[in-house]
């Protein structure tokens, strides 16, 4: 694996059983992620974004094909050490947030630091500092029922922060929110990748989301129908 | 650690959902401890009033006496050999003498046994000093209050009383009701007519003989004394301990039902919990919990519903044991007409066993109906999980 890429993909494919015979989500599928990178895997619904990130995220298996994830080849992987993956070096942001209803917003970004068994003195400094870049510090105690649409995504994404993995992996992050939020968002996420390094990895077919994006995956039927590389984004010097 | 913090978390998180579930749960523990105290007591209380009133230390039977085969007794009745004479004589043993009779009170005709016991003796808790303070002329009796009940005898009533002598023949005799007694041992009380053991040998023309030997509490039970049967204590109480344990298999049924009634709560919440956390249980996945600790997690959850179970049964139903353990609750009905030996108040009886027996039980039973549902978690694909899809 080349030491910048933080992905390589090569020759993917997707299948799901439908039926007798079986839907091709991902076809061929080649292409890598550097290190750093903002990366965003656009296309209408149905393309593949989502199927795409679940395999990279190691929640999903390839049917062919091979998928290398922070040095860790995801072929003839069992749960185990992908969930050892995932919580060691991916963060994950969710369209839907995913937060857990009954965790107040301390204990949802505390969450990944307990799988981890990290000493509660350094738990404690790293949540705060998490809530701090998303600047929810007021907001420790309340649950997500008590929060916004906009608070419960930056709830999230301080929780997939908060370990500082190498990757963060966002299926359609401002899909329910709106444009300010959306711009508040992205621009929390802008920072972090440029204060932290750390590579994101998008699934969008948001326009306001593909005007941050360092660098365009087209996906169209399952196929990359087109890479294209962005040198200033958009809304990256508003930030 | 952590699972444990996790699960409680989820489980108080939960609210009304789970208080329901632990309310249930523990209304059926506290219920089976409930039921299991009054057959306890009820099977000790019985066991006490039996060797009160009958069963004292044992027994020497005559080798003729069959109990259940009344034909027996026309031949069951002996002198005792000489090593149980000596124990009588000595004050640790009173000899019984049977016979079969018949009364006729207010011209009614009842069969009866009649029994010989030494008024004087104080090896089993009967009022039987009574028997030797009659001066009347008619036959002393003492009777139980189910006999008299069934018979429709009061203390005073004089009514005849048939018998046949060891020679075969019949004969007839006025009683008289001396005393009345109140005996919870319905076995020396239905059908049964005590009289003074002279009076009754006497009459059966029997000098000195007994049909049974009633050794005194602790008194040792001889073991080699001829042709007589020894019969110890464990004898008497095995046939009673039976009859207990075929009630207590009717209140298995009962626990079972109980306990298949908070299984199937937990049961039913543990499913439902399975298709409202879907997502959060793709999330746990996502974020890189492994299935096992998912499994784990909300089986924990379902062991510590019992614990908490546990902890509101102590509060609401400990108070209600203490106050049955100790005051009891009385029979609204006379137990000499039950037919079977009950105490005027039944009384629990909760032992530290009997309680952690039935928490270890309740506990592994909700801990086990909260595995079975959070083993097919095991099988969910987190991305199945994470749409809000289950196989």
């Amino acid at each position: 694996m080349d030491d910048n890429h933080i992905v390589e993909i090569r020759d993917l494919v997707k299948r799901y059983p439908v039926g007798g015979g079986h839907f091709t989500a991902l076809r061929d599928v080649t292409t890598d992620v550097a290190v750093g990178e903002f990366t965003g895997l656009v296309g209408p619904s149905g393309s593949g974004k989502t199927t795409l990130l679940n395999i990279i995220g190691g929640l999903d298996a390839p049917s062919e094909g091979s998928v290398t994830v922070l040095d860790m080849p995801l072929g003839g992987k069992n749960h185990k050490q992908l969930a050892h993956l995932r919580r060691r070096g991916i963060g994950f942001i969710f369209q839907t947030f995913n937060l857990l209803p009954v965790y107040t917003v301390f204990e949802n970004v505390e969450f990944p630091l307990l799988l981890l068994g990290m000493p509660t003195g350094d738990r404690k400094k790293a949540v705060d500092q998490a809530l701090e870049w998303v600047d929810l510090t007021d907001k420790v105690k309340s649950r997500p029922a008590q929060l916004s649409g906009g608070e419960c995504q930056r709830v999230a994404i301080a929780r997939a922060i908060v370990k500082k993995p190498k990757l963060i992996i966002a299926d359609e992050p401002t899909a329910n929110l709106d444009a300010k939020n959306s711009h508040n968002i992205m621009g929390l996420l802008v920072n972090l990748n440029r204060e932290l390094s750390t590579s994101f990895i998008f699934a969008t077919h948001d326009e306001k989301v593909m005007g941050y994006l360092s660098r365009i995956v087209h996906l169209v039927d399952g196929c990359i129908e087109q890479e294209e590389h962005v040198e200033s984004p958009k809304y990256w010097e508003r930030k | 650690m952590l699972l444990f913090k996790l699960a409680l978390k989820n489980l108080l998180g939960a609210g009304t959902r789970t208080w329901l579930n632990v309310a249930v749960t523990s209304f059926s523990f506290v219920l089976i401890v409930f039921m299991s105290g009054f057959y306890q007591g009820f099977l000790e209380y019985a066991q006490q009033v039996t060797l009160e009133t009958e069963v004292a230390g044992g027994a020497y039977w005559h080798p003729a006496y069959d109990p259940d085969d009344p034909f027996t007794l026309d031949e069951a009745h002996g002198v005792p050999p000489d090593p149980v004479s000596r124990q009588l004589a000595a004050g640790n043993a009173m000899p019984i003498l049977l016979t079969q009779g018949s009364i006729y009170p207010e011209g009614r005709m009842m069969p009866v046994m009649v029994k010989g016991i030494p008024p004087d003796q104080n090896i089993v808790t009967l009022p039987t000093a009574v028997l030797g303070e009659y001066t009347g002329t008619a036959i002393p009796v003492l009777i139980g209050a189910g006999m008299a009940n069934s018979a429709q005898l009061e203390e005073g009533d004089v009514f005849t009383v048939r018998w046949r002598d060891v020679h075969g023949t019949y004969d007839a005799d006025e009683a008289e009701v001396i005393s009345i007694m109140r005996v919870e041992n319905p076995g020396v009380d239905m059908g049964q007519l005590w009289l003074p053991l002279e009076k009754l040998q006497d009459m059966l023309e029997m000098p000195g003989e007994a049909t049974y030997v009633v050794a005194a509490s602790g008194a040792e039970l001889l073991a080699d004394i001829g042709e007589w049967q020894p019969k110890p204590v464990i004898f008497f109480m095995q046939e009673y301990l039976d009859v207990i344990e075929m009630k207590s298999s009717n209140a298995k049924v009962l626990y079972a039902v109980l306990l298949a009634m908070a299984a199937m709560g937990i049961f039913n919440s543990q499913v439902l919990s399975i298709f409202r956390r879907r997502k959060e249980i793709g999330t746990l996945m996502a974020l890189g919990m492994i299935r096992s600790r998912v499994v784990a997690l909300f089986t924990a959850e379902g062991g510590m519903n019992s614990v908490l179970a546990f902890i509101l049964g102590a509060i609401w139903g400990g108070p209600l044991l203490f106050f049955v353990g100790t005051k009891g609750i009385p029979l609204p009905y006379d137990p000499t007409e039950f037919g079977v030996i009950m105490a005027p108040r039944l009384i629990g009886v909760y032992g530290v066993s009997m309680i952690l027996g039935t928490t270890l039980l309740v506990a592994v039973i909700v801990t086990l109906v909260s595995y079975i549902p959070a083993r097919k978690i095991a099988k969910l694909k987190p991305t199945e999980a994470l749409t809000g899809r289950s196989n």
